[in-house]
């Protein structure tokens, strides 16, 4: 059995399905070298990311299936499960063989669980463009924190850049320790940890009072239906919502 | 009053206006501006009732000269008031929405003065969140029965949606539980708006830069329960509006008791399934191509509690039945229970490559235990019973007690099933061990 690895980045899963299509080695893994279980049986050969090839293959799956295809690939991607890189591979080799008619193929597994993986992480990105919530902090910076299941920060960058384009404004992804850091002109995708604990700005208490006063009284007492509330909102975006921090 | 307080009040009373969504709308953020219109809307929260939050629904005053029955802002009611100024309502909304908590603003508010004058300070308060705080976010904006279409007309160049709420469904419920109020004065802006739209949209058309007016297009709202009109009434009247004002939405609000009167029915729990029912209803008349006098009848003017308007339509058509999934158009695969818009054109889609199957329509995202029943794939019927109304009821019931269940046509047997007696004392030695 025959085990690629890569960097963990989307240049590098494109690098190693540049390799496979020269090598004409069929892998039965493609797996970040961060999550590489040694087993017994399984020979493993790591690919170094190189820009040339990635940028050739990613030419490749704009051009000969479609930008749509491209998009669902760098969703399912994003979507950090252990086997999106072995899928990824296998729905675009069929890709290469059908065109852009691939992604009629609704009904054929490859197809399928491509668009499932790039479903899930679009719902996410689109959840959590509601979801996040910014604090004023001082230096004039509003600053947000998240958890998500799958990483979309740079899905959420630019929907926030033409929005909120007159503040400074940081969306922090603790479990990745990644953050987009905006400068009213232009967004970044960086390495992110907080060193030291920040001040929050004098009248941030006062608009989160002002938020959860207004959450308790929108709500129909008579109406209520804790079971709908948790499916809309899953219980594991509560820790970072003003509304619901600390409130049970 | 600080703020806070008023805010508790007034948004309080805004909170049995149910429309919601921030939809329909791209405005496009300007330098120096803030914010923009997501066209798909966007929700920020959801409140304990499981509604979603995604404006800064409030009322700018709930002090009100009407004393319509069904309201908890009738002047009679015996409830603490307050007004917020336009500079208030604009701070809030601009600290909110730089916070990310909201999609933009829902301005109603209570009749507290002339009509005029009402209308004139909630123009006021979105003229100055335009022009001076440069938001470009959503505002939904009432309309106030009776003002003059010139505060209207100006109105709806500041608002992204506006609607009037009929709230009553009859001419009669209005005359007995808010007999302030006319018909006449709800319908007028309603069509003053959808004439003005209409042209605006043309213009649009001839030119990009053409001003925008309502973009997202305008709403009401219907009470369902406070008064006796059944759901027959209640679905024709959403179909005449939707045909005739190009309305976006018809909201519907299960009527909450509010109050004690002898006008109103007297209510435990607000009708929530009804206003279920209505809700499926409306979509399929919307997107589903149904019209109101398919699904419900003089005989059966409203909504069977077990089953959902299309599969109650189904059963009671089931010689439009069986559907090929490979050949059948667009409007068919529509009728099918268990087959939504979303799928409809993915079968559509998926078909072109290939022919499918039932494990295939299973993927693509059909819910095949409503569908089964109705559908052939290649000319093949898959469904667990014969197609019969009188078999497929039982299957399809969504009332799923032990009594409906026994309607059905046969039972799971449990160990203790009552059929089995269990041995008595009396037992000959035979019956256990079998010899004779």
């Amino acid at each position: 059995m025959l085990c690629y690895t890569y960097d963990g980045s989307f240049d590098g899963l494109l690098t190693t399905i540049y390799e496979i299509y020269y090598r004409r080695q069929q892998p039965q893994e493609i797996v970040p070298a961060g999550s590489f279980n040694r087993q017994l049986f399984v020979r493993r050969e790591h690919i170094a990311c190189d820009e040339d090839k990635a940028a050739r293959v990613y030419d490749a799956i704009d051009s000969k299936i479609s930008s749509g295809a491209l998009g669902n690939a760098y969703c399912a991607y994003l979507s950090e499960h252990p086997r999106a890189g072995m899928w990824i591979y296998e729905y675009l080799r069929l890709g290469w063989k059908l065109g852009p008619g691939v992604d009629l193929r609704l009904a054929d597994e490859r197809v399928h669980r491509v668009h499932k993986l790039a479903g899930k992480v679009k719902t996410e990105q689109h959840r959590l463009l509601g979801l996040v919530r910014f604090q004023l902090y001082q230096g004039d910076i509003y600053y947000a924190a998240l958890e998500p299941d799958h990483n979309v920060l740079e899905l959420l960058a630019p929907h926030f850049a033409s929005r909120l384009s007159d503040q400074n404004w940081i969306i922090h992804d603790l479990r990745r320790d990644l953050a987009v850091v905006f400068n009213r002109k232009e967004w970044v995708s960086t390495g992110f940890t907080l060193k030291q604990k920040l001040e929050l700005e004098q009248d941030e208490q006062y608009y989160q009072r002002l938020w959860r006063q207004y959450y308790d009284s929108i709500a129909i007492s008579t109406r209520k239906n804790p079971r709908l509330q948790k499916q809309c909102m899953p219980e594991r975006y509560w820790k970072h919502l003003v509304e619901k921090n600390g409130r049970g | 009053m600080d703020t806070i307080e008023k805010l508790k009040i007034l948004a309080d009373a805004a909170k049995y206006d149910v429309s919601c969504s921030s939809s329909g709308s791209k405005r496009t953020n300007q330098p120096g501006g803030v914010g923009n219109s997501a066209a798909m809307g966007i929700c920020h929260s959801w409140s304990d009732d499981g509604r979603c939050i995604s404006l800064l629904k409030i009322l700018q005053s709930n002090n009100c000269v009407y004393n319509c029955s069904y309201c908890v802002n009738r002047v009679s009611n015996d409830i603490p008031r307050a007004t917020l100024s336009p500079e208030e309502i604009c701070d809030l909304t601009m600290n909110f929405y730089r916070r990310n908590y909201i999609e933009g603003l829902f301005l109603s508010t209570a009749v507290f003065t002339l009509p005029d004058h009402t209308m004139e300070m909630l123009l006021r308060t979105v003229k100055k969140l335009r022009e001076e705080h440069r938001f470009n976010g959503y505002i939904h904006l009432k309309t106030i029965p009776g003002a003059d279409t010139r505060l209207i007309e100006e109105a709806g160049r500041y608002a992204d949606r506006m609607s009037v709420n009929i709230e009553l469904p009859s001419q009669q419920g209005l005359k007995l539980l808010a007999p302030q109020k006319k018909k006449e004065a709800i319908i007028k802006p309603m069509s003053f708006l959808n004439s003005h739209i209409t042209a605006a949209q043309e213009e649009r058309k001839k030119s990009r830069k053409a001003p925008l007016f309502v973009p997202a297009g305008q709403t009401t709202q219907l009470i369902v329960g406070a008064t006796p009109d059944p759901d027959l009434q209640i679905l024709r009247l959403s179909e005449s509006i939707y045909h005739k004002f190009h309305l976006k939405r018809v909201y519907y609000s299960a009527y909450i008791p509010v109050a004690r009167h002898p006008n109103l029915p007297d209510l435990v729990k607000p009708p929530l399934l009804r206003e279920h029912r209505i809700y499926q209803a409306d979509w399929l008349l919307r997107f589903y191509g149904f019209h109101a006098g398919e699904l419900l009848d003089e005989q059966n003017p409203n909504f069977a509690e077990d089953y959902d308007p299309k599969t109650d339509w189904a059963l009671r058509n089931l010689h439009y039945f069986p559907v090929e999934i490979n050949r059948a158009d667009y409007e068919k695969l529509l009728r099918v229970p268990g087959i939504g818009v979303k799928s409809a054109r993915r079968i559509l889609v998926a078909r072109r490559a290939a022919w499918l199957g039932f494990d295939d329509l299973k993927r693509i995202g059909v819910v095949m235990k409503r569908a089964q029943y109705f559908i052939t794939c290649r000319g093949k019927y898959n469904g667990s019973a014969a197609m019969e109304e009188h078999l497929l009821r039982p299957r399809l019931s969504l009332n799923k007690s032990p009594s409906a269940v026994k309607k059905g046509q046969y039972e799971q047997p449990t160990l203790f099933s009552s059929w089995l007696e269990p041995v008595s004392g009396e037992t000959p030695l035979s019956l256990i061990t079998g010899e004779l």
